[in-house]
């Protein structure tokens, strides 16, 4: 677009992409490649993306495993029902942390620092006593409010950081023409957010569907386990790891988060900001 | 705003705390008792193998449910904790010696000794039961071992000219001369994974008289004698003076280093007994290999044994039932087909002779089954700091042992310095 | 609930708030209104995480332990006192810092850069912004274990490729005392780049596409629109992602802990291991807590210094 004046720009850009994606995608590369090899060749020395046999059994091993396609369903509910808490009741405090200068800012933006620094380890027993008396140990519902609570202070501190970079005067031009507060919210400032609401609720999806630690300590029932758990199913005591399924099942577990980040990312454009500055 | 946050949260923590202290009564219901068991098996044969087990009992006794709670070994000791300090922890605990006893000797498992027939207490090779007694008490039921076994490829031996040892036993000499004799090109004599240095060095210490620690709980001492710094001198000797170890392996998992053995680079490898298995499937098909006779030192061939174990929650309403249940479990026939699921050597001298008895000497089992008399309880299972003074004293001493950025006096004394500064 | 009044001296850039309202009646409104934004996650965040780690921070000064029936009593300072002189810790500390620091800067610096290219108009952006976001595809459990195959010294691909292209294919990444330390940085930012690229990218996609214009039609190069129109308008956003990026990469252990197990000899021992280990494994509850607080005061320090000073150029371009 603005780059036409250098025409070695472009191919530079493209070969520099082409790096980044081949460090951030081989692992997943490696991971298919290991989920259609045999425990032998796993085993052996020879280095090689295909396999020397196309070992299908490892998918049919993990889809046999018990209870993985239902730890997926859960983990879809838990990661689902969290990020839409999160985004509802993060977007208008976090407009209030922006826009509300002074010790109340100073005090929000404390807490969140602190209580992402405080090892998990530290408040796990607490948290779990209070979540027994609530009667919402080994629950999703628990799990959901869990992942919920602990992804609000990101939520918090991107958003605001998002509401800070809006120009106020766009909201103030809506405040004249006499709407209320939360009109201007609705109409305005929520609108262009957009980008920020999105990369934050792909992120609070995510680390809610990979979270490991509170569903391992507080879901008790198999019934109610969600994917991580049900997959450190196939790594055994001793060091003893089915590698083979673990990857089959790691890569089919892989496929829901990578559609959704597929239907996300389109609505991470600017097509949606010209619109709302319009409207 | 800020301080009546605080005064919700105090109150909040008050009435948690009194709930927590006030709750667990007993519910008094007459239907049927079921009992969580927590269960950590987890090769697709032994999960079958539980369920039988379990199907069995619950057919025979439909007052006393059991119901099984698969469980991963990934984070299990985290959960277990939270658990444990939530009053929410299962009836019956699977777990393993080393890390169970801690919380015995917290107070949180039930004493098991009346409840433990004298058929299955002499059952029990005594260093097994040893390993698994805190303070007198029986605080769980033994289930399944390993051992560190040596593997060799046949014909790398044969090619060497070396007779492959066939007796009770074969001394750490004679493993040293073998692995000379079969170093040669390309080939190493030995592959041994010894990544995480401690285990290992733990497990086989006994062979050379070494204890590292005497006393238990929080007063116990350490030593680094001679019999404690036998065998990683032994390994360092044959890794730079006779270079008759593979030097990656050094580095590696055991599982990680067993690639190295298929691949004919290695002749021989130390490896968890268990691997008999994955080898038999593993290798490549016209690999002839054999399991050699256990290890023995200038002290014998004992081994620390650290079996995996059931265990009863101290505040389980039903720890008679739960007990019922674990001597029912660990029948000889039970622990034989467990066992047999996951390819480790059964706690029992009954189940281990009824194993003998259905696999014959297939795949080396026949030495490896040998091997379960020669368990000795080792002492480093009770004392309160070792998981700490492992990871952070023992393992990186020993690695830079092994990777000769330190001498021999100096990981002797590191290993013991280390331990002052973290039980002062 | 009282929203401080809102300063005149609107300290970022141009409050919403004008002087002339400042009324008694509409603030009083103003100040419902804030509350009712804020409730609703003010509540969970409160009785889900401020009362346990009020508990949390309680417990360091307490001789507390996790055992049955746990009997403990208030000691003060005393488990300060003791890790002050637990030199394990401390000498860990370093290595967290050379960890934490490296991550983030590596994590901000790649994921500018990438996100740029994904902003760019390229060709097949959505297929590359979708393969952009693969790490955050793979569970924790699953990342360890494949970086492991990839390090592998003689059955992973990395050392395979160098190979091929003739340089030394027998390094023990991993295990190497030297390469260790930069192996698992490497893991790190690569674990946490989908999430700074993707805060990032929606930050560039704020940025109103004409104040670029404006820039190339006043003759601005590349690098100088970056610096006059990209960078300024970044600025709050960079700062949030890398203060998160800094803590949670100090904080993060168990990524780690899967693939050194702190090793080889100590060399990727991170603090918060101890705490761990003195918190579950040996069960000293209070002391692992007095840890905790020392991480968090440290960090906090340390953030705050960095977060004034985002600060104060906000002001200084300001006024400027």
């Amino acid at each position: 677009m603005r780059t036409v004046a250098r025409p070695l720009v472009r191919p530079a850009q493209y070969v520099a992409l082409a790096c980044y994606i081949v460090f951030l995608g081989f692992p997943l590369l490696w991971l298919i490649s290991a989920s259609v090899k045999s425990s032998g060749e796993l085993n052996s020395l020879t280095v090689s993306l295909l396999p020397s046999e196309w070992h299908w059994q490892n998918y049919s091993d993990a889809l046999a495993r018990q209870g993985l396609v239902r730890s997926a369903a859960n983990s879809a509910v838990v990661a689902l029902t969290s990020t839409a808490l999160v985004i509802l009741i993060a977007m208008p405090a976090a407009y209030v942390l922006a826009r509300l200068k002074g010790a109340f800012r100073v005090a929000g933006v404390g807490w969140i620092l602190v209580s992402q620094v405080f090892p998990v380890i530290l408040i796990i027993l607490p948290l779990f006593l209070i979540l027994r008396t609530m009667n919402l140990t080994d629950s999703l519902v628990g799990l959901t409010l869990v992942h919920t609570t602990y992804t609000l202070p990101f939520a918090l501190w991107m958003l605001q950081g998002y509401v800070a970079g809006i120009p106020t005067e766009l909201e103030e031009a809506g405040s004249m023409d006499g709407a209320s507060r939360l009109s201007v919210l609705r109409r305005i400032v929520f609108p262009l957010l957009a980008p920020g609401i999105v990369a934050t609720a792909m992120f609070s999806f995510v680390s809610s569907w990979n979270e490991f630690f509170f569903a391992l300590v507080l879901l008790q029932s198999p019934e109610n386990y969600t994917l991580p758990i049900t997959l450190t199913s196939f790594i055994g005591g001793e060091g003893k790891v089915a590698l083979g399924p673990l990857a089959a099942g790691s890569f089919l577990a892989a496929i829901p988060s990578i559609v959704f980040f597929s239907i996300m990312q389109k609505k991470l454009t600017g097509g949606l900001m010209a619109g709302a500055v319009k409207g | 705003m800020k301080t009546r946050g605080v005064s919700i949260a105090a109150c909040l923590t008050v009435t948690t705390l009194l709930v927590a202290s006030c709750s667990g009564g007993g519910d008094g219901d007459d239907g049927p008792v079921t009992l969580e068991f927590q269960s950590l098996s987890d090769q697709p044969a032994a999960i079958e193998a539980t369920e039988k087990i379990v199907g069995e009992w619950n057919d025979a006794h439909p007052d006393v449910q059991v119901e099984i709670v698969p469980t991963g070994w990934d984070g299990v000791y985290d959960k277990l904790i939270t658990q444990f300090n939530g009053g929410a922890a299962p009836d019956i605990i699977h777990y393993e010696a080393a890390s169970i006893v801690p919380f015995a000797r917290d107070g949180y498992l039930a004493d098991l000794s009346e409840h433990m027939s004298d058929e299955r207490r002499a059952d029990i090779p005594e260093g097994v039961l040893d390993s698994v007694t805190v303070d007198d008490q029986v605080v769980a039921y033994p289930t399944e071992l390993q051992s560190y076994m040596v593997f060799a490829n046949k014909k790398l031996l044969q090619d060497a000219g070396v007779d492959i040892p066939t007796g009770e036993t074969m001394t750490w000499d004679e493993l040293r001369e073998i692995a000379k004799a079969t170093t040669k090109g390309e080939t190493y004599g030995l592959g041994w994974g010894l990544s995480s240095p401690t285990a290992t060095f733990m497990t086989m210490a006994p062979g050379f008289g070494g204890e590292f620690f005497t006393g238990s709980g929080a007063d116990a001492q350490i030593t680094v004698g001679e019999g404690e710094m036998a065998l990683p001198e032994l390994v360092d000797q044959m890794a730079y003076e006779d270079e008759s170890i593979l030097p990656v392996t050094l580095t590696q998992s055991g599982s990680e280093s067993i690639a190295s053995f298929y691949a004919g680079q290695t002749a021989m490898t130390v490896q968890g007994s268990y691997q008999a298995a994955n080898i038999a499937k593993d290798a490549p098909k016209d690999m002839d290999w054999v399991v050699l006779p256990p290890l023995e030192g200038p002290a014998g061939s004992g081994q620390a044994a650290n079996p995996q174990t059931l265990s009863v929650n101290i505040d389980s309403e039903h720890v008679e039932e739960s007990a019922a249940f674990i001597e029912f479990f660990t029948e000889a026939e039970n622990l034989a087909a467990l066992n047999e699921a996951d390819a480790l050597i059964p706690a029992t001298t009954s189940a281990q002779e009824l194993m003998r008895k259905n696999l014959g000497d297939e795949n080396g089992w026949d030495t490896i089954l040998a091997s379960g008399q020669h368990f000795s309880s080792a002492p480093y299972l009770f004392v309160d700091a070792y998981a700490q003074w492992k990871d952070t004293v023992a393992t990186p001493a020993y690695q830079r042992y092994l990777a000769q950025e330190i001498d021999a006096d100096e990981l002797a004394d590191q290993l013991t310095s280390g331990w002052d500064e973290i039980t002062s | 609930m009282t929203a401080p009044a809102p300063t005149t001296t609107a300290s970022a850039p141009g409050g919403p708030v004008r002087p002339t309202r400042r009324r008694g009646g509409m603030e009083r409104a103003r100040r419902r209104e804030a509350a009712a934004l804020v409730m609703p996650s003010l509540l969970p965040i409160l009785v889900l995480s401020v009362a346990p780690l009020v508990m949390g921070i309680a417990l360091a000064f307490t001789d507390a332990r996790l055992v049955r029936h746990p009997d403990y009593e208030f000691v003060g300072v005393d488990n300060f006192v003791r890790l002050a002189g637990n030199s394990f810790f401390w000498d860990s500390f370093r290595i967290g810092m050379i960890w934490a620091v490296s991550v983030t800067i590596l994590q901000l610096v790649l994921a500018l850069g990438l996100a740029q290219l994904l902003n760019s108009g390229l060709r097949l952006q959505s297929l590359t912004r979708v393969l952009a976001l693969i790490p955050w595809a793979m569970p924790p459990v699953v990342v360890a274990i494949m970086w492991k195959m990839i390090y592998s010294p003689n059955a992973g691909p990395l050392n395979a490729l160098l190979g091929a292209l003739g340089l030394p294919d027998d390094i023990n990444w991993l295990a190497d005392f030297s390469t260790a330390l930069p192996a698992v940085i490497v893991v790190g930012v690569w674990v946490g780049m989908p999430q700074t690229t993707v805060t990032l990218l929606a930050g560039l996609q704020q940025i109103p596409g004409e104040l670029h214009e404006a820039a190339s039609m006043d003759g601005a190069g590349a690098w100088r629109r970056f610096t006059a129109v990209t960078w300024p308008s970044l600025r709050p956003i960079v700062a949030s992602i890398t203060s998160l990026n800094f803590i949670w990469n100090f904080n993060s252990f168990s990524l780690v802990y899967v693939l050194t197990e702190g090793g080889p000899g100590g060399r990727t021992m991170l603090p918060m291991l101890f705490t761990y280990l003195e918190a579950f494994k040996n069960r000293n509850i209070g002391y692992a807590a007095a840890m905790g607080v020392v991480l968090v005061v440290v960090v906090v320090l340390l953030l705050a210094v960095y977060l004034r000073s985002q600060f104060r150029d906000d002001r200084a371009v300001q006024k400027g």
